[in-house]
């Protein structure tokens, strides 16, 4: 058993960092889900967007005004994409939200195409700023510090979340729209403006990870169709709408992806889907089924 | 009837396409009838049971891998494609019951991963399916002893998805297709009528894998090429996109819906130097927009 | 409600029909005529060269090199092959048959070309073979590198002057061999038909050679972004060296984490050239220094034709050439001697001139000459190093010539 563990020890350890980097990628999306009902389908393209800033504003030249500046760059086009995303979904409020997911997935297939207009086909690397950039030895073996970081900062992003959700009057109005959308509609609050916060939150979310994703995925054609399978992946699993659910299916799914590869290393191709497709017929709500009044 | 008088010009101009379009716009056209099987099988799923499914382009692949193989190894007549319907029911009734235990986004996912488990088992499985190069030579298709041509591969296809429509539409026109309708529009009512509507999903779940792989058994014979490409992700994704296009529901709107993909990917997206996604999307946009009401009929909750 | 679904409907009709009017370029009838027989497809001795590139997808910077070297050698020889003024009409190929076979069945059908030339993937080339074969057109593949492709599909319309996967790798196994590897070397490469070619033509080199392997790994193609539990594995080996095959993004990847989990100093890299060739090594950064590639170009080779081509191509496209454009370049190069030749512009004249155009002498990659039908070559030995500011890779060693089924 030791010996099995001390082989394995790093990949437990970086399905730890893994897991956090998936709830990063996937939060904004549970986020709109929970909220507004809607699947954002444009989500793996706005990660992509915020990773072609990356390297667009930090790629050439690592440093750490270039990484920041990147974060702020990305949450403000990030929030921008959010509000056209409302303004775009605004008529179909009636309409149900099926149509609104489509839409998401229209605007999904021209944001990634736009992309590849604006920022070419080649795929890009993004270095992390320096200091991030060595490694360490853990557990006798070298391992990229920018990991572990990545296990701080999701750390803190689910401090942050929970904080805010239980803690604040912001946090009790997302979780009553969450409960009940039309009685807090019937409160005053007024709904097109929650779409708004809501989607240009997520969306803003979204291109933030697409930076802090960018030392690990780059940046190219085709990872916006990655990110969003892994993202739905994660928030299907995890029960839509659940901050805690997205970051228990994040941390189940890191350690899949990791530990599973390296442990059955010939079924490794199926480990993903497998895994999704057990969680799913056995719990076909997802691991924490949401309740509230629909 | 007001859909047969509608029907019939078509078919009888359809029928007549290869004696007036040049070569390679008669195997489009063969590409678009092959296509738009699929489309029509998973409208069945999508516009009448409300199941909206991601993977089942998976079928389409059992069939066509089924219809390969066969040619292949066994005959280059006979009835190939009832292989492939055969197979692509047995594909979907052995994942269908499951899936058809989930509902909605749940139901997506669940669909999407059945689809990416088979699309890697054909490209790990190498020494059934050819791995990733896929089955290739696949022989010409022999009817009457002499191989088609593509005037002959046409008619061929078209006989069968004629064939294929027709009894999709007979199915959805039937009380099976009502209740179908009726599990779509509020199911726990059709329980408590007393029908047991999981029975009646997986009904159409399998009989829509069916018709999906038999449409797969027409693409091998058309394109005589099966790779894990026709059943992956993309393909399953472009058969959602081209029913949603077209109304679901109607049957015959989602093959408009497939043909417009076609021609989107193969005929405008070349010239538009590989850019067809964009135009695709800005289709689908302008489709969701216009859309009147809800998506083409599908409703979820109760019907006001 | 029902006047509702009618103008859909009927909008829907419309936007079929226009697509129709745009699908259907032409008249014509389908009916007797065969697929794509008859004359060439431009008058007056000139020839119509259907290019298939990718222009969409995964391997779209691949494409995009492919066809610089085709027009780079046009434009420097007068825009013709042989003495045909040559057109070109290029296909997209895609990232799959699904979008390849049509896009081949277009050149042939629709624009009629002469000679079919290009092709990224292997399994489009294998999927068009029969099109090919049963319209009698010649394709000269300039990429796609299955082996069977000119051995058990081989086919007299199939010619390719790109490489077969097995000599790539056969080079590097040949080499590590004899420098002494012998004790453990690590074999890794994604888990679909191009990576186990490899894999398995080095490792009967290796072998042959007198190496043991220290174990072997195939990450899911396309799925794998994280490489830790691979990488883990390889330093739990106990191997001395690491061989691998990747490409495009799956080499940015893996060749990054390889040096941040500092495996780079401890266990040095090899890989077929493509680990390194082309827009990956910008990506890849100072990871990438030191790797050593086995390929059968680099545009540091030190001889006057390659000389002359990377200072053309350089004026030309302002960056420096890939093998992607020699093997197009080759292309151009070989068809003119072949059409200067040939008794016309169908496959079985055209494959029988190929057959006679001998060793060719002035490609930028050095001397080679056909071989059943794909490229006998030298392969060379090469190091990523960092000159003026850029990434190259310099020429270590000639390795010697390898044949097509090395």
């Amino acid at each position: 058993m030791l010996s099995w563990l001390d082989a394995n020890l790093v990949s437990i350890l970086n399905g730890v960092a893994i897991g956090f980097l998936l709830f990063i990628l996937a939060i904004g999306l549970s986020l709109i889900f929970g909220m507004m009902d809607v699947l954002n389908l444009a989500h793996g393209a706005l990660f992509l967007l915020g990773a072609y800033l990356a390297w667009a504003i930090a790629g050439g030249d690592p440093s750490w005004g270039g990484f920041l500046l990147a974060i702020a760059v990305a949450a403000l086009v990030g929030l921008a994409s959010g509000g056209v995303l409302a303004v775009a979904v605004e008529p179909l409020r009636r309409r149900g939200h099926l149509d609104q997911a489509l839409l998401t997935l229209g605007v999904a297939l021209v944001a990634a195409e736009l992309l590849a207009l604006l920022f070419g086909r080649d795929v890009r690397g993004i270095d992390p700023p320096p200091g991030l950039d060595r490694g360490v030895v853990v557990l006798g073996d070298q391992y990229p510090v920018y990991r572990l970081a990545l296990i701080g900062v999701g750390l803190v992003l689910a401090v942050v979340a929970h904080l805010v959700v239980e803690r604040t009057t912001v946090g009790s109005l997302i979780r009553a729209t969450v409960a009940d959308r039309d009685m807090v509609s019937a409160i005053g609050v007024a709904q097109h403006r929650v779409r708004f916060a809501v989607l240009g939150l997520g969306s803003l979310m979204a291109a933030v990870a697409g930076v802090l994703g960018g030392p690990i995925y780059g940046a190219r054609p085709g990872l916006d169709a990655t990110v969003l399978i892994l993202a739905l992946v994660v928030v299907v699993i995890g029960g839509l709408g659940s901050v805690r659910g997205a970051l228990v299916a994040a941390l189940l799914i890191g350690q899949i992806e990791s530990l599973g590869r390296a442990v059955l290393a010939d079924a490794a191709s199926f480990i993903l889907f497998g895994a999704l497709a057990i969680v799913l017929i056995l719990w076909p709500q997802g691991l924490f089924a949401r309740q509230g009044a629909r | 009837m007001k859909g047969w008088s509608a029907g019939a010009p078509a078919v009888v101009l359809l029928a007549a396409a290869p004696l007036f379009l040049a070569p390679y716009a008669t195997t489009t056209l063969t590409r678009m009838l092959v296509f738009a099987l699929l489309v029509a099988s998973l409208d069945l799923l999508v516009g009448f049971a409300g199941l909206p499914s991601l993977g089942h382009a998976a079928y389409f692949g059992v069939g066509a891998y089924a219809a390969a193989w066969f040619t292949k190894n066994v005959t280059t007549t006979g009835p190939v494609p009832l292989v492939a319907l055969a197979a692509g029911a047995v594909a979907a009734a052995a994942t269908g019951w499951v899936a058809v235990r989930t509902h909605g986004v749940f139901f997506l996912m669940l669909t999407l991963a059945i689809g990416e488990i088979v699309a890697q088992a054909a490209e790990t499985w190498e020494s059934v399916t050819g791995g990733s190069n896929g089955l290739y030579g696949v022989p010409a298709t022999r009817i009457g002893g002499a191989p088609l041509d593509v005037a002959g591969v046409y008619w061929y296809v078209l006989a069968a998805f004629l064939l294929g429509f027709v009894a999709l539409w007979l199915v959805s026109r039937s009380p099976f297709g009502a209740a179908l309708r009726g599990i779509r529009d509020n199911e726990p009512r059709m329980r408590a009528l007393g029908y047991a509507t999981r029975w009646y999903k997986y009904a159409a779940f399998v009989i829509a894998g069916g018709m999906a792989g038999m449409a797969g058994g027409l693409l091998a014979a058309q394109q005589r090429l099966v790779t894990p490409a026709d059943l992956g992700f993309t393909t399953a994704a472009l058969a959602l996109l081209a029913v949603i296009i077209g109304g679901a529901g109607s049957l015959w709107g989602p093959c408009l819906g497939a043909a417009l993909v076609i021609v989107v990917r193969d005929v405008v997206g070349p010239d538009i130097d590989g850019h067809g996604p964009l135009l695709l999307g800005l289709v689908f946009i302008l489709v969701v927009y216009l859309l009147p009401r809800g998506a083409a009929g599908i409703r979820v909750g109760v019907r006001r | 409600m029902n006047d509702r679904r009618f103008s859909r409907r009927g909008a829907l009709g419309l936007l079929g029909a226009a697509g129709a009017a745009v699908a259907l370029p032409g008249c014509g009838s389908s009916v007797g005529g065969g697929s794509g027989d008859g004359g060439g497809g431009g008058g007056g001795g000139s020839v119509k060269i259907g290019l298939i590139i990718p222009q969409a997808g995964v391997y779209a910077p691949v494409g995009a090199d492919l066809k610089r070297g085709w027009d780079l050698w046009l434009e420097r020889n007068g825009g013709k092959l042989g003495d045909h003024p040559v057109s070109t009409v290029v296909g997209d190929e895609g990232e799959s048959p699904q979008t390849g076979v049509p896009a081949v069945q277009k050149l042939i059908q629709n624009d009629r070309c002469d000679i079919l030339v290009g092709v990224v993937s292997s399994s489009t080339a294998l999927g068009v073979r029969d099109m090919v074969i049963e319209s009698k057109k010649l394709l000269l593949i300039s990429n796609a590198g299955a082996v069977d492709i000119t051995g058990k599909a081989a086919s007299p319309y199939l010619w390719r002057t790109s490489f077969t996967n097995n000599q790539v790798s056969a080079a590097m196994g040949r080499h590590l061999a004899s420098q002494g590897f012998k004790d453990a070397v690590y074999t890794i490469a994604p888990d679909y038909a191009a990576g186990a070619e490899s894999l398995a033509a080095f490792a009967k080199a290796f072998q042959a050679g007198g190496g043991t392997i220290a174990g072997s790994a195939k990450p899911p193609f396309g799925k794998t972004q994280d490489y830790q539990p691979f990488l883990s594995a390889i330093r739990a080996s106990g191997a001395k060296a690491t061989f691998c095959f990747f490409a495009g993004a799956e080499a940015v990847a893996f060749v990054k984490q390889y040096s941040q989990f500092g495996l780079a100093g401890a266990i040095p890299l090899y890989g077929t050239g493509f680990l390194t060739e082309g827009g990956v090594l910008p990506a890849q950064g100072d990871a990438a220094l030191g790797v050593q590639t086995t390929l059968h170009y680099s545009s540091e080779l030190d001889n006057q034709a390659n000389k002359d081509f990377v200072a053309a191509y350089q004026a030309r496209y302002n960056e420096a050439p890939t093998c992607y454009a020699v093997q197009t370049w080759d292309a151009a190069l070989v068809l003119n001697r072949a059409l200067k030749s040939a008794g016309g512009l169908d496959g079985d004249s055209v494959s029988k001139a190929l057959g006679s155009v001998g060793t060719i002498d002035d490609s930028p990659r050095g001397p080679w000459s056909f071989d059943g039908q794909s490229p006998k070559q030298k392969f060379y030995l090469r190091k990523v190093d960092k000159r003026d500011g850029r990434y190259v890779n310099t020429v270590l060693a000639d390795l010697g010539e390898l044949a097509r089924d090395a």
